[in-house]
């Protein structure tokens, strides 16, 4: 009978390949992220490479979720500041959880392990909870950032008006928007 | 159970309202509209300051109006379309280079990876050749036969109001960085095509406040802040008193001197602006340690000149400033500080807008006795050709353990490295005065990535833009981060300066930002100086 952590080491591989390529396709620009694979020519794939590769292992084992921080914030930086939402931005992270199953559905001998994926799936949870609070710290750090930009004087080369007036009433398009809205 | 499937998964995330990024294009990019929305462009100069400029002489900036990129309706001049058309029409007959940019590419894609933009965003419009090529596209259209029969067959698209808006959009994303024209067989600038572009919207009024603000304070005052010469005079006062304070020298700058030997010229953002103020401290310290004849100017109080970012008569215009004042004053030479795109309008432009500087001498070294022959022509020599000079020589005795508390790298900084070819001199620098590592080969020297918010991009509206762009240097220095600990990215540019520390603070928090005269200004010893330990160097308060 072969075991759960057998199926793993043989596909594991194939799991970290496909769950890459399916990360990189929610770019436009797709073939090229996926095909470099010198991390300083092609940062976006190379650290989302990096990272899963790291990150399996971790939902394998069932870590605790602060070991798994570091590959999760790796790729969280990257596409917090991009032109995801918030959804599109965490969603490759789900897939491991369809991309295993499917991998594992497809061979006769490990089909049956597709039943004894739930602490896989669990950890997979886990880490994407945890995504949530990475994303928003990243954001909160962007804005701090801006913040600190303009407190530094650098910002005074113009009179441009102050973030804040994206708030004014009268500027309804500049509002902040509403959950209905959004 | 039922399993949703991946398919469904991506589905679901591609439908979402990202525009940019997320959906496999099924359409030609000509047909890809362009979107504008908060955050994703830079706010549009104030009417004002247009008027203000276009009034001023020798300059143009027609079309003056309150309009906004979101808006549907761009409030365009009835004839919109005949003047960009015959401003392309004039270019191509003034610049040779243009017309060969617009023929010779083969779109051989070796640029297509190398821009900053494309690897941060993954929008393909961001690869050099394509951003090229919405302008060869119109070209094509109005000026080449191939273009008139076959039209879109031959690539060739007629000049609409989306042509426009998606011009602003992406000569906007571009920091004239000029790293894909290092692998262009052919050698076309691609920046230049962005100037290009840049130029043609000024012709109906379409520019980002950020930089024209500067340039109308810059005509005005002599330099971005719109300092007044008493406030530019204080701020060096104070950084004069901040060095005694630390050193225990004290030192007495001159103002607008007629008769000094040298006119220094640096970035006003050194003299006002954190982390510049130390590199500005740096250069006081090392002019005083080796007692130069030298004055700093009130009305050429700016070296950066953000004309170069608008059209070529501003950028001559504000680069004669500097000259006039040399002429004004009497000196035999200008030494220009740590500054960018200064350097790439003195290297590229000057001779032929405003050189050769005849009525200045070329420069000597009134220390070492060597003769600058690289600056035959324009007169002007940079601070680290100065500095490594006198280190040479043995002119400057420094106490390297003063700058223990840094463990630096170097950012080339792109118009010095890949404009002037100032590659050698801050290295050999820093290799005195401090402990350094590089970047990984292909993020370095004639390779540097760009901060990602040069060409007057630094504005914090678009602050997300620049994290994406800056990213690929930010990656880089992310990896010396943790592989040799560095927490100091030096560079010789004041852009960079204020730039690459917003992109630290979002990327590599624990990385700090300096100027490499700063770190020769921590390690230099001063005769006469009580100076003590200072914990982190001329930034440390006492």
């Amino acid at each position: 009978m072969i075991d759960l952590a057998e199926a793993f080491r043989n596909y594991k591989e194939k799991i970290v390949d496909r769950w890459v390529e399916y990360t990189l396709s929610t770019y436009q620009s797709s073939g090229f992220f996926i095909k470099e694979r010198d991390i300083f020519a092609n940062p976006v794939g190379g650290n989302v490479r990096e990272a899963l590769n790291k990150l399996l292992p971790l939902l394998i084992k069932g870590a605790e979720t602060q070991e798994m921080i570091p590959s999760l914030e790796q790729i969280l930086k990257i596409r917090s500041v991009q032109e995801f939402s918030p959804s599109q931005a965490i969603a490759p992270l789900n897939a491991v959880k369809h991309i295993t199953r499917e991998i594992f559905q497809a061979d006769k001998e490990r089909q049956h392990l597709v039943a004894e994926l739930y602490d896989f799936e669990f950890a997979t949870d886990l880490a994407v909870l945890a995504a949530f609070d990475i994303y928003m710290q990243c954001r909160e750090r962007l804005y701090l950032t801006r913040i600190l930009e303009i407190k530094s004087g650098t910002h005074i080369l113009t009179d441009s008006k102050c973030p804040s007036a994206m708030l004014k009433d009268d500027n309804k398009k500049r509002t902040i928007p509403t959950v209905e809205s959004i | 159970m039922a399993v949703p499937k991946l398919e469904q998964l991506s589905k679901s995330v591609v439908q979402g309202p990202s525009l940019a990024t997320g959906a496999i294009p099924t359409r030609d990019w000509m047909d890809i509209p362009t979107v504008f929305k908060e955050g994703n462009y830079a706010y549009v100069a104030k009417k004002d300051k247009v008027e203000y400029l276009d009034s001023q002489k020798g300059l143009h900036f027609p079309n003056a109006r309150e309009w906004s990129p979101e808006d549907e309706d761009w409030k365009l001049p009835e004839n919109w379309k005949e003047i960009i058309i015959n401003g392309l029409k004039e270019r191509l007959d003034k610049f040779r280079s243009l017309k060969i940019f617009m023929d010779c590419c083969v779109r051989c894609g070796a640029c297509a990876d190398k821009c900053h933009f494309f690897l941060g965003t993954g929008d393909p419009k961001n690869m050099p050749v394509m951003r090229a090529e919405l302008l060869r596209s119109v070209y094509r259209n109005d000026f080449t036969l191939a273009g008139k029969i076959l039209g879109r067959m031959a690539g060739a698209r007629e000049m609409t109001v989306g042509v426009l808006k998606e011009w602003f959009m992406y000569s906007y994303q571009c920091t004239e960085c000029r790293r894909c024209s290092v692998f262009c067989p052919y050698g076309i600038d691609t920046a230049e095509v962005t100037m290009m572009l840049r130029e043609l919207l000024h012709l109906v009024g379409i520019g980002i406040n950020w930089i024209l603000e500067p340039v109308s304070n810059s005509n005005r005052t002599g330099n971005h802040m719109g300092l007044q010469p008493h406030t530019f005079k204080d701020n060096v006062d104070f950084l004069a008193d901040d060095i005694e304070n630390l050193t225990g020298v004290k030192i007495t700058p001159s103002f607008n001197r007629k008769g000094a030997e040298i006119l220094f010229i640096t970035p006003s953002a050194d003299v006002f602006a954190e982390p510049g103020l130390y590199t500005a401290m740096g250069y006081l310290i090392l002019f005083e340690a080796i007692g130069l004849d030298y004055t700093w100017s009130t009305y050429a109080s700016e070296g950066g000149n953000f004309g170069l970012f608008t059209n070529n008569e501003t950028m001559k215009k504000l680069n004669a400033k500097m000259y006039a004042e040399a002429k004004r004053l009497g000196v035999k030479y200008i030494l220009g500080g740590e500054c960018g795109h200064m350097w790439r309008v003195l290297h590229q432009y000057m001779d032929t807008m405003n050189g050769p500087a005849d009525f200045l001498e070329q420069p000597v070294s009134p220390i070492t006795g060597t003769v600058f022959s690289n600056a035959a022509s324009t007169k002007m020599v940079h601070i680290s050709e100065f500095t490594a000079d006198l280190i040479k020589h043995g002119k400057l005795k420094f106490d390297k353990s003063r700058n223990s508390h840094v463990k630096a790298t170097f950012h080339d900084s792109c118009n010095p490295a890949r404009a002037m070819g100032l590659i050698d001199e801050p290295r050999y620098i820093l290799d005195h005065v401090v402990d350094w590592v590089e970047m990984p080969e292909n993020t370095i020297r004639e390779q540097t990535f760009c901060c990602g918010s040069g060409t007057g991009l630094n504005t914090d509206e678009i602050m997300e833009l620049r994290m994406r762009s800056g990213l690929p240097r930010a990656n880089a220095v992310k990896y010396v981060h943790e592989k040799h600990d560095v927490n100091m990215l030096s560079c010789v540019c004041a852009i960079d300066r204020a730039t690459l520390t917003s992109l630290m603070n979002y990327w590599n928090p624990s990385v700090g930002v300096c100027g490499v005269t700063e770190l020769v200004g921590n390690a230099l010893i001063l005769e006469g100086e009580t100076r003590g330990e200072l914990d982190e160097g001329l930034r440390t308060m006492l």
